[in-house]
């Protein structure tokens, strides 16, 4: 694969000097940020909104606990940046093509599977990064207005946010090669992302594919018993990989 | 002479339109080759055929005796390529680009170095800082010309560099090219005549995705049948002008002042019918002569005036 280190060099010196350090990291940090803050509020702002006493209806909101500062940042990111993840990454490669770069740039002796694992080796590994100060943020405000309890569970949650991301940012990169078009490949993109929150309605896609991944950090964080994610997070890695190589071939064949 | 393109036959279809119907085609090596037709020939086609970033309906091409589909990489490690609407990243600069298209053919440390250095010099860009987003056309043709070189081709193949650009910028780019005489082969393309005429030696004109002809310029002039004839009068050229257009003889007529100016296809049935018109006029003839067909008259003559 020839030229795969040039081109992801190339890539990460991109998302350093352009809007791309901006977007996901920021919408990231601003969940890691929040999520403890809205965690706080919310039952002052629930109750707030309750008919008073004095028509006779009680409801207790209790207080906000660590548990439900990370809930929070397992909903904004499974929800928001995944979504955000599709729509950044559509146009990885059908900006190259429309821009004019893609046939500057291959008609050197390089291969064009490296131009697209490049892109989705760089989205990983900024996705990773943003994840970690992003995750890291949001332990450290909920350990200093709550408590140090969780951090584990916490972990392991942003994990499977992790390995869902890392299999959208594959399934974005393939569909902006065969659409050749941003817009298309976003639209597809959070089509399939509604497609998985469906199948993670019923017990056997739930179980064994990635759609399992929707719901476990969920579960880890409220200490549900028995919470399987072997088949999911094996699934996941697959279908990532089969996504990238199917990209890469893809783009191999196409006129450009 | 060793070739540097031969192509045989090669054919493109695109669902109705066919591109390229049959091209054949021998590049010497050492040459600076115009490939000449007008918008729609398939030059473009047969360009992006040869650096691999489309494939042939049928027929084949060859790059230094290198199959250009099965050996793609062993074409592109010898050739530059400008296609002709050049896209860059925006954020790099021009000495961030040629040093990151070396990178890609595999050139590094010193000499890497000393190439980006001397092809900035080359393309007057040495000491730009600015972002190549904000580059006016010309700066970014002669960054593509440069770095079309970055890796010292054997073949550069460029894809209407001039087309777009202010008389400065296709001056400043026909003298890259001309300066690349003698030490590659250069393989453009165009629709501008002029500039063929200027820096090619050899030619070869496309139509409807075939070669109408390829030969030398000086060859080309010579073997045309297209002459040109000058005739200045001393009075009354604009009456004579459409006399001159309607005989059969005449391919295009054009008058500057009392000078009137054709393209012939048959210079002796002209020699003799202009001096009788005239004097049925009863005009005066200052001069008459044959004057050296452009390479513009030939290729009306060849293309058949629709281009």
């Amino acid at each position: 694969m020839r030229g795969l280190a040039v081109f992801t060099g190339k890539e990460l010196t991109e998302i350093l000097r352009t809007w791309r350090l901006f977007v996901i990291p920021g919408i990231l940090l601003f969940t890691g940020l929040m999520s403890p803050v809205l965690a706080e509020i919310a039952p002052g702002l629930v109750s707030s909104m309750m008919p008073d006493e004095t028509q006779g209806i009680v409801i207790e909101i209790p207080p906000a606990t660590t548990v439900d500062a990370y809930l929070q940042f397992n909903k904004n990111a499974m929800q928001i940046a995944l979504i955000a993840v599709i729509i950044a990454t559509a146009g990885a490669v059908a900006t190259e093509r429309r821009s004019g770069t893609a046939q500057l740039v291959l008609a050197k002796p390089v291969s064009r599977g490296a131009m697209v694992v490049a892109k989705t080796l760089s989205n990983w590994l900024l996705l990773l990064a943003a994840s970690v100060v992003s995750a890291g943020l949001c332990a450290a405000i909920t350990t200093f207005m709550f408590d140090s309890t969780l951090l584990g569970r916490f972990a392991a949650a942003v994990g499977l946010w992790y390995l869902l991301a890392v299999l959208m940012v594959a399934v974005s990169v393939f569909l902006s090669v065969v659409t050749n078009s941003q817009a298309g490949a976003a639209g597809a993109g959070i089509a399939l992302y509604f497609a998985l929150t469906i199948a993670s309605v019923w017990e056997v896609t739930r179980t064994y594919t990635p759609a399992g991944l929707l719901g476990a950090g969920t579960d880890i964080l409220t200490g549900a018993p028995e919470v399987s994610v072997a088949w999911p997070i094996a699934t996941t890695i697959v279908a990532a990989f089969a996504f990238v190589v199917a990209a890469a071939w893809a783009f191999g064949r196409q006129e450009l | 002479m060793r070739a540097a393109i031969e192509i045989e036959g090669l054919t493109k279809v695109y669902k109705e339109v066919r591109a390229l119907d049959g091209l054949d085609l021998l590049v010497p090596e050492g040459s600076v080759f115009g490939f000449l037709g007008p918008n729609g020939a398939g030059k473009t086609t047969a360009l992006r055929i040869l650096t691999g970033m489309a494939r042939p309906t049928s027929g084949g091409a060859r790059v230094f005796g290198h199959n250009v589909v099965n050996a793609s990489k062993d074409v592109r490690a010898l050739v530059g390529f400008l296609p002709d609407v050049p896209g860059y990243y925006s954020w790099m600069t021009a000495e961030e680009f040629l040093r990151f298209a070396g990178r890609l053919f595999g050139v590094t440390g010193k000499t890497l170095d000393d190439r980006v250095k001397s092809l900035l010099d080359m393309a007057g860009l040495a000491g730009v800082k600015q972002r190549v987003g904000g580059f006016s056309r010309g700066m970014r043709q002669r960054l593509g010309v440069a770095q079309a070189l970055v890796n010292a081709p054997k073949l550069l193949m460029l894809d209407e560099p001039t087309s777009a650009l202010d008389p400065m910028g296709r001056k400043d780019v026909l003298e890259m090219i001309a300066a690349l005489k003698g030490r590659t082969t250069v393989f453009f393309s165009t629709d501008i005549l002029t500039d063929v005429e200027r820096v090619c030696d050899t030619v070869a004109i496309l139509d409807h995705g075939r070669i109408v002809r390829q030969a030398s310029i000086q060859e080309l002039k010579r073997e045309g049948h297209a002459l040109r004839v000058l005739v200045e009068v001393i009075e009354r050229a604009e009456e004579l002008e459409p006399l001159l257009a309607a005989r059969p003889w005449a391919m295009e007529c054009q008058r500057d002042g009392q000078v009137v100016r054709c393209v012939v296809s048959d210079i002796e049935a002209a020699r003799q019918d202009i001096p009788a018109i005239v004097a049925a006029e009863n005009m005066a003839i200052v001069r008459m002569l044959d004057e050296e067909p452009t390479l513009e008259d030939v290729f009306v003559q060849l293309i058949g005036g629709g281009a």
